[in-house]
């Protein structure tokens, strides 16, 4: 019986598929009442769609099979294909009248065809199986051939992804990121260009010797707080291996406990020292974990010692950075303006206080000639010029230079050359903005001499403005008889009087160091030793005391010559301890002291005559010597139970009566 | 970790974000979410990966599962808000070839609804 093949080859030629024509060969064959029965040991050749034709055969040595004839009785070798591996069914149904042909692919058998139908004898079935034997064999070697295509452009894919890869990784290396970020990156790109599930990246502190976490991804554990060392574990092994390894998923190295297969480790080395590892962790595939193989080895390989080469060189750069913020930090916190000149006289570095100082605008600042920057100011610009010529330190105390907005303010200068391993680089110029001492000079002047002012500035730790316990000296003056004496006089004149008089005596508290407290009236309160404590305070007081009384002998002969009344003054002080501080409301508040010594210092004032100096026991007994002191009887003082011992000194002189006040 | 953090409907569209390395895992995630919605009757599907800076080629690979599938219905599947990295891997791994990438979801849905 001879087949009219002719409907078949209609449908066949259309179809483009390899697989498709396949299942149409079997398909057709079925229709027509055969038998048909592939036998494979490729599983990729195996038809999705026509299943129960297909038999996963494994194992048989099909080329000894067909070495004589590839077209044989099915009854001759049917043993050998009893069992269906590919759903496990028996193969006993085939008949064994059916013939069996090798099927080859580029001269290697890839299997077997069967072919069995009941109307054809033994030549016609033979004719059949030859013919459909050469279209499969056909389509068999265009489906592996596909399959190849596919392999090979999935292979390409993956080798391009890893090229690709690793020039990103080089170029990460070359660029300036923060090393976190940077190792962070690395791990990132080494994790998915090798499927991997999860990774961690350690670095070894060079201080402690701990391996610290640099980058981790995919871990949940918290390995921030673990401590790792070079003598046990992973970390042991790699000191000890030197190279990348592939090792299994250990319960007994905490660090592969994270894995479900196997990891691949490489070391960050130094010559013969371990500065750190990468760890991926559980390749991914499709179907679930496989191992990391050679070919990942050595991807991996290769992008840990280019890690490696680099190691030194991020871990420098990242202290150099480190340094660089630090420096900028200090820089900016300091209220010395600071510029780094290059011998070009090009600005390299300008600290914030110089740019406030000057009121520059920052953005064009670096690069740009100290000339033009500075153009505003010719006399700096040619003190800078001058130190650069003669390469030493240039000072230059109190310079007036003018800010960009017009604005003056005086600086102290300083310009240093700077030596780069004994060859000059450039200098340093420094400013050091006197605007806010000048506010305070001026401002504390009202109240303090320009010396402790001076002190004050130099050394601030020795200020004591916050509410604390001191012993302190406290001078009363009080103008005997000026209510009445004014009340006589007219109120302009008064206060010419008054101010000529404070005046001159504020000129001595000054001049002994004294802090002017507070005028009330005709009345004048000084501290020694607040806010600045001194040794020679209590004497100060005393030698402020004493000049206060020659002082005004001199201006009541001046004032009496200009029409004024003669002023008579007594004097009290006291020494003891007092609370200082800055008392008021948030409206007003003065630096002031409170306590019984003040209280006695002004009863003691009160008990003087005009031209008396009455100091207390604590006062005299703090003098080296008398000082012209001497006993008073004891007072009965307002506010004091006992009697208040006291010493008394008084003043003969021509302009001073001593009426009582 | 890596994870599906939204998906909703917007014009006809699923959109479906996800966070973190999207490996096998993440991949499989959405691609249970997306099969979901092929049976609600749904074809195309724009994925924001905002919050997913890598993909290894085995997430890749079944993101082609995906497109294969949507294309067998005439469906389409497309990314928004790719990173660099994730970008440069769906063009060596041939993603890009079969579907579109948007700037962000506005942009998407205006082209896709």
């Amino acid at each position: 019986m001879l087949l009219d093949l002719s409907s078949f080859s209609k449908v066949y030629d259309k179809e483009k598929l390899p697989n498709k024509k396949i299942d149409l060969i079997v398909e057709w064959l079925e229709k027509k009442g055969f038998q048909v029965q592939f036998f494979l040991d490729n599983k990729n050749l195996l038809s999705k769609s026509k299943k129960s034709a297909f038999v996963k055969i494994e194992s048989l040595d099909f080329s000894s099979l067909f070495s004589k004839k590839n077209l044989l009785p099915y009854s001759k070798i049917s043993k050998h294909f009893q069992t269906n591996l590919f759903d496990g069914n028996n193969n006993s149904s085939n008949n064994l009248e059916g013939i069996i042909a090798g099927l080859k692919v580029k001269s290697l058998y890839v299997g077997a065809f069967y072919l069995w139908n009941s109307k054809l004898d033994n030549h016609d079935l033979s004719v059949t199986i030859e013919y459909f034997k050469h279209l499969v064999e056909s389509n068999f070697r265009e489906l592996l051939l596909k399959k190849k295509l596919r392999k090979n452009t999935s292979d390409l894919r993956d080798k391009k992804l890893e090229v690709e890869s690793f020039i990103d990784i080089s170029e990460l290396l070359s660029g300036t990121s923060e090393s976190e970020i940077l190792f962070q990156n690395l791990l990132e790109y080494l994790v998915f260009t090798m499927n991997a599930t999860k990774g961690v990246i350690l670095s070894k502190e060079p201080n402690s010797g701990i391996y610290e976490l640099k980058a981790t991804l995919g871990i949940k554990d918290d390995l921030d707080k673990k401590i790792f060392r070079e003598n046990k574990g992973i970390l042991s092994i790699l000191k000890k291996e030197k190279q990348s390894l592939l090792l299994n998923s250990s319960e007994d190295l905490p660090l592969l406990s994270f894995s479900k297969k196997n990891s691949v480790v490489g070391p960050f080395l130094n010559g013969k020292n371990l500065n750190g590892c990468i760890i991926l962790y559980d390749k991914e595939s499709r179907k679930g974990f496989v191992d990391f193989n050679q070919h990942d080895l050595r991807f991996f390989n290769s992008v840990v010692k280019k890690i490696s080469l680099s190691y030194n060189n991020i871990i420098l750069l990242d202290n150099v950075k480190k340094s660089k913020k630090l420096i900028d930090n200090i820089m900016s916190s300091i209220s010395t303006g600071i510029v780094k000149i290059n011998l070009m006289g090009e600005i390299e570095y300008i600290n914030d206080s110089a740019i406030d100082i000057f009121q520059l605008n920052k953005s064009i600042l670096i690069d740009n000639h100290y000339a033009i920057v500075f153009g505003g100011n010719p006399e700096l610009v040619e003190l800078i010029e001058f130190a650069e010529s003669r390469n030493h330190i240039l000072y230059e105390e109190n310079l007036k230079v003018k800010k960009q907005d017009n604005n003056e303010t005086n600086i102290n200068l300083t310009i240093s050359p700077v030596f780069d391993e004994g060859v000059n680089s450039g200098s340093v110029i420094s400013f050091e903005d006197l605007s806010d001492i000048n506010k305070v000079k001026s401002t504390f002047k009202k109240y303090v001499s320009e010396n402790i002012v001076d002190e004050l500035l130099l050394n601030e730790d020795s200020l004591e403005l916050g509410g604390v316990e001191q012993e302190v000296c406290v001078l009363f003056s009080d103008i005997r008889g000026f209510t009445s004496m004014s009340e006589s006089m007219e109120p302009s004149k008064v206060v010419t009087l008054l101010n000529s008089f404070f005046d001159k005596m504020i000129d001595v508290v000054f001049k002994y160091n004294g802090t002017l407290d507070k005028i009330i009236g005709d009345e004048l309160m000084v501290l020694y030793g607040a806010p600045l404590k001194k040794s020679d305070d209590i004497l100060n007081a005393v030698k402020t005391a004493k000049e206060m009384f020659t002082t005004l002998d001199k201006f009541n002969i001046r004032m009496i010559e200009e029409g004024y009344p003669k002023l008579n003054i007594g004097i009290g002080i006291n020494y003891g301890k007092v609370i200082c501080g800055n008392i008021g409301s948030e409206q007003q508040m003065n630096y002031t002291v409170i306590g019984d010594t003040v209280n006695l210092a002004s009863r003691l004032c009160s008990a003087a005559r005009p031209g008396e100096i009455i100091i207390s026991d604590s006062v005299y007994k703090n003098l080296d010597d008398n000082q012209g002191f001497s006993i008073n009887e004891e007072l009965s003082l307002k506010g004091k139970k006992q009697p208040v011992k006291n010493w008394k000194f008084t003043f003969q002189l021509d302009s001073i009566n001593t009426n009582k006040k | 970790m890596s994870s599906i953090t939204g998906k909703s409907i917007r014009d006809g569209i699923v959109i479906i974000s996800t966070e973190g390395y999207f490996n096998k895992d993440l991949g499989e995630a959405l691609k249970a979410e997306a099969d979901v919605e092929i049976k609600n009757g749904h074809k195309n599907f724009l994925i924001n990966l905002e919050n997913s800076k890598i993909v290894n080629s085995i997430g890749a690979s079944i993101l082609i599962e995906i497109i294969e599938d949507l294309q067998s219905m005439d469906g389409s599947l497309n990314f928004c808000n790719l990173a660099p990295i994730i970008a440069k891997t769906f063009k060596i791994m041939g993603l890009t070839k079969y579907c579109e990438t948007f700037e962000n979801e506005d942009a998407a849905i205006a082209k896709l609804a």
